[in-house]
This record gives structure tokens, C-alpha cells and sequence, in this order.
């Protein structure tokens, strides 16, 4: 089975209300190719290297899906090109291995589902990271001196 | 300015990466010169099969305005 990521640029001035249902529409043209949805998620809002349909900014959405029909997909490509909010879209084959791909996708699933929930766990980890770094700086202070030690003894 | 050093090594070889996504603008960023064209082989010192995957993520990130076709030039 081979894996596919289509990457698109949606309008940036579109609410989050009609961004969520063209997101679905997208999802279920692609059902209907037979093709199996893994990821399909908001990249985020990215400056345009260059301006295109005169945007300076756009959102990216990935999608990640498996295999479906390939004479209907060249009809999927059409919908998207022809869907003005639409304004680029790329599909690439990926050629990792697909069960790290399934992995991924459970880890987005999950954060998809709540996220109110992400929201604080983002705040929690970023805590977290401070505390660690507080944790490894304070290492790395007790380290070099370890060395020192050990260099000394080997002087003498 | 991240090649000033002569000894030439495989960045990707080096750091253990085999696939390259077009995605990851900061990567490929290192091997594109400050007007957006992509850099020889002979000054970055990749291997020429990481360098094919590299020219790959490059144009496919242009592609996707990731990553600009000329930059600092006549627009």
C-alpha cells in the first residue's frame, strides 16, 4: 500500500466555523475515492514565501491517507483546484515506512479530541521544560566540575 | 557564514538523517544562499545522494510557498 500527503493553502481571512467545514468537505471528497483519511489536521496560519493570488499569508492543512483509487483521485485533484478558498495544494508520496505514520496519526487523534485539554497540557509541558532545563543547567554545572576532579587525580 | 569551516562534511550523514521532509523550512534553509538559490555540493560538502533528496525537498517546499523561488532579487 503505498501512502500519499496532500498539503493545501487555505484563504487566511476564512472564520474557524467555515475553515472546519471546508476541512470536512475536503475529507469526504477523499473518502470518496476510496482513499483511507489517517491525518487530516490545521498546520497553522504561515507567511507565503511569496504572495500568491495577492496573499501575504495563507493556512496550511495536512492530510495523510492511504491509498484509494487512482482514476478517481485525478476528480479529487480537479474539486481542489476548482475550490476558490483553495489557494495551492500538493500531493507527495511518502516513502517512510507507513507504520510510523499510524503511530503518529494516534498521537493527533488524541489531541484532536480535546482541545481545551491540549491547551493546558501545553502550558503544563512548557513548565515542565523549564523545570528541566532549570534541571539540566544545574547538571551541567556539577559535571564539568566531576572532570576537573577526576583530571586532577590523574596529574597527581 | 555556516560553511566558513573547510573541513567538508555530509550535514546529513553526519546527523543521521536519511529522509528529508519539505516541510522542516529551517533545514533546508542552511543550504539555500540568501538570494534562495540551492548551494553547490562543493561548498556544503553533502553527498551527492542526500544532495538529490535535498534538491527534492527544496523545489517541493518552493512549490508550496514554503520557500521562496528568488528572494532579494527583481520582482
Amino acid at each position: 500500500m503505498r501512502y500519499y500527503e496532500t498539503i493545501y493553502i487555505v484563504d487566511p481571512n476564512l472564520e474557524n466555523q467555515v475553515l472546519e467545514s471546508l476541512k470536512t468537505e475536503v475529507g469526504q471528497q477523499l473518502e470518496k475515492t476510496g482513499s483511507k483519511l489517517i491525518n487530516h489536521r490545521v498546520w497553522g496560519k504561515k507567511r507565503l514565501a511569496y504572495p500568491i493570488n495577492k496573499q501575504k499569508y495563507g493556512t496550511f492543512v495536512l492530510m495523510q491517507f492511504e491509498e484509494g483509487d487512482q482514476v478517481k483521485m485525478v476528480e479529487f485533484m480537479t474539486l481542489m483546484k476548482l475550490n476558490n478558498s483553495i489557494i495551492r495544494h500538493m500531493t507527495v508520496t511518502l516513502d517512510s515506512k507507513p507504520e510510523v505514520h499510524v503511530e503518529e496519526v494516534k498521537k493527533e487523534e488524541s489531541s484532536k479530541s480535546n482541545d481545551t485539554e491540549l491547551k493546558k497540557d501545553v502550558s503544563e509541558t512548557k513548565e515542565e521544560k523549564n523545570k528541566k532545563v532549570e534541571k539540566e543547567n544545574s547538571t551541567k554545572e556539577k559535571e564539568p566540575l566531576k572532570v576537573e576532579k577526576v583530571v586532577s587525580g590523574e596529574v597527581k | 557564514m555556516a560553511f566558513q569551516n573547510r573541513n567538508k562534511f555530509c550535514y546529513f550523514k553526519e546527523n543521521g538523517i536519511h529522509d528529508i521532509d519539505y516541510k522542516d523550512v529551517k533545514l533546508l534553509r542552511r543550504f539555500v544562499n540568501d538570494q534562495g538559490k540551492i548551494m553547490p555540493r562543493r561548498i556544503t560538502g553533502t553527498s551527492a545522494k542526500m544532495h538529490r533528496k535535498l534538491v527534492r525537498a527544496i523545489k517541493r517546499s518552493r512549490s508550496i510557498a514554503l520557500m521562496p523561488y528568488v528572494e532579494r532579487g527583481i520582482e
